[in-house]
């Protein structure tokens, strides 16, 4: 397997908290790699390392062979052109239409004519369907559609990496299922490298060619969505099957019951 | 009383730290000046919504403490038979030191509020890291103009809060109480001195003016990403702003008018 990311050892603690405990992954060039995880296990934070936009307090991040989290902050800006990011609110520039949103990174980062942007502008609006829409303004785009101009404008430069920060959450049905057959399409179509990060188990195992499972600050479970589903991991088992008590307890860490209660032989 | 004096230290950590990170952010800014090309119309888009539309509030305000000066300085003067000297004393009070800080007071309250607001809510909506993500420096893109339009539209608003003020002043003291026109404008046109009183008023809104910007986009860059952490963030910028305004008017002014 050739890897286009590869995080080897990686310790991370965020406010005296320790996210990451030794995690060591590979993300394989031109597949869609889901990362998932119950909530709070830092698969934003995973993210944003690879992003360069925290630094791991240990352990290395290579991403298409540079060492992100050693890149200078030009190098950095200039190494992230080769990415792009769907965040979990889209994060559209609210002051810019749909057109200028996706019009965005092509008029920072090229010099090319108007009607050369404008036709890239409405292939890229094309692509998620929703070239109609170029004259809307954020605020009058539901939330998927939200999510899929933002698609749009983070493919405006054809990136060699995508990462999808939990583009499934609060969508409906029909939402998730555009979202669903967008990332699969755009993965196969333009040879991106595509990391998924979600906790919607379903939706992430019918698109990906490879996940891994974030908990407790390490992976506790990797491989292709057949062999996740055979893993001997009880803790992998209860997440995949989403049951609500196993090894992750249903209960937070408490005192005795009867003590809370004040029941006979409880006190202390 | 072991308690209060770790208090005590800690508060006095946490300012030094808050020091040290606002003024990295301001290297960073200063460091990263944006391209004329792209710079230019992003500088002139907030010149319009720091400097434009602060005019009105600057306007009214002007007029009215100019109106207020003209009523009580006649009011004064002519307890001394010198009410001929209003002209003198309006233009003086404005130009030396209500114009700049009662400008900065208002720009902190209206403009700098605004932006620090603005700058949250683009943290709290990951433009701010979506643009990271995209290879653009927020610092360059969106705080650097907003810093450097606050920096150039406060003078300027002074400029016009002093004028407007003494055509108030003049409204009331020559149209209303009946001062000789002639006196009110030749005794400011003698006493007003163009370097000592207005490049100094100047100057001082310019201080003003890099304070209050530097305040409020530090502020809005630095704050929590929550409803709370922007309201927070905005209180802080007009009370921060008021706070170093007045205190540098004072230093300031021993600076320039102190004759020590």
């Amino acid at each position: 397997m050739h890897s286009y990311i590869s995080l080897k050892d990686v310790v991370f603690s965020r406010s005296g908290r320790r996210i990451f405990n030794g995690v060591s992954v590979e993300i394989p060039r031109g597949k869609v790699t889901a990362i998932m995880g119950p909530s709070g296990s830092g698969k934003t934070t995973l993210l944003r390392l690879i992003g360069g936009q925290l630094q791991p307090d240990s352990g290395q991040i290579m991403v298409d062979n540079q060492p992100i989290s050693k890149l200078g902050r030009t190098e950095l800006y200039a190494f992230r052109r080769k990415m792009g990011m769907l965040f979990q609110s889209g994060a559209l520039f609210t002051d810019l239409s749909v057109y200028e949103n996706v019009a965005f990174p092509m008029r920072v980062h090229t010099s090319l004519p108007e009607d050369m942007i404008r036709d890239i502008v409405l292939m890229k609006l094309e692509a998620v369907g929703l070239r109609g829409a170029r004259e809307l303004m954020p605020s009058e785009l539901s939330g998927g559609m939200n999510r899929r101009v933002a698609l749009a404008r983070s493919i405006a430069l054809d990136p060699e990496l995508i990462m999808y920060d939990e583009p499934f959450a609060g969508q409906d049905p029909i939402g998730m299922g555009v979202l669903v057959k967008l990332i699969h399409d755009l993965n196969s179509s333009m040879g991106l490298t595509s990391v998924l990060v979600s906790h919607d188990v379903k939706e992430s195992l019918s698109i990906c060619h490879y996940a891994c499972i974030i908990a407790d600050g390490k992976v506790i479970g990797a491989g292709t969505p057949a062999e996740l589903q055979e893993h001997p991991s009880e803790q992998v088992q209860q997440f995949l099957q989403g049951q609500p008590d196993g090894p992750v307890p249903f209960h937070y860490p408490s005192p005795a019951a009867a003590a809370d209660f004040g029941l006979a032989g409880g006190a202390s | 009383m072991i308690d209060r004096i770790a208090s005590f230290g800690r508060s006095g950590t946490e300012l030094v730290v808050s020091l040290g990170r606002a003024s990295r952010f301001l290297a960073g800014v200063l460091w990263g000046v944006p391209r004329p090309a792209t710079g230019f119309p992003l500088l002139l888009k907030q010149l319009y919504s720091v400097g434009v539309l602060s005019l009105a509030i600057i306007v009214v305000s002007g007029l009215f403490i100019g109106m207020v000066l003209g009523l009580q300085g006649y009011t004064i003067l002519s307890d001394f038979g010198s009410e001929a000297a209003i002209g003198q004393m309006i233009a003086l009070t404005l130009v030396r030191e209500l114009g700049p800080v009662v400008t900065a007071l208002l720009f902190a309250g209206r403009a700098g509020s605004a932006l620090t607001a603005e700058i949250g809510l683009m943290k709290a909506t990951e433009q701010l890291s979506s643009m990271e993500m995209m290879g653009v420096d927020p610092l360059r893109r969106v705080i650097a103009p907003r810093l450097w339009a606050g920096f150039i539209a406060m003078p300027v608003l002074a400029i016009i809060f002093s004028m407007v003020g003494i055509w108030g002043g003049m409204l009331v003291g020559v149209e209303w109480l009946g001062v000789f026109e002639g006196s009110y404008w030749g005794n400011m046109q003698a006493s007003v001195d163009f370097w000592d009183d207005v490049v100094n008023g100047v100057i001082k809104s310019v201080v003003f003016g890099f304070v209050c910007a530097w305040i409020a986009v530090y502020q809005g860059y630095d704050c929590v990403p929550t409803s709370a952490g922007i309201s927070s963030a905005t209180t802080k910028t007009v009370v921060y702003s008021s706070l170093a305004v007045l205190g540098l008017d004072f230093v300031l002014t021993a600076v320039m008018f102190g004759n020590f």
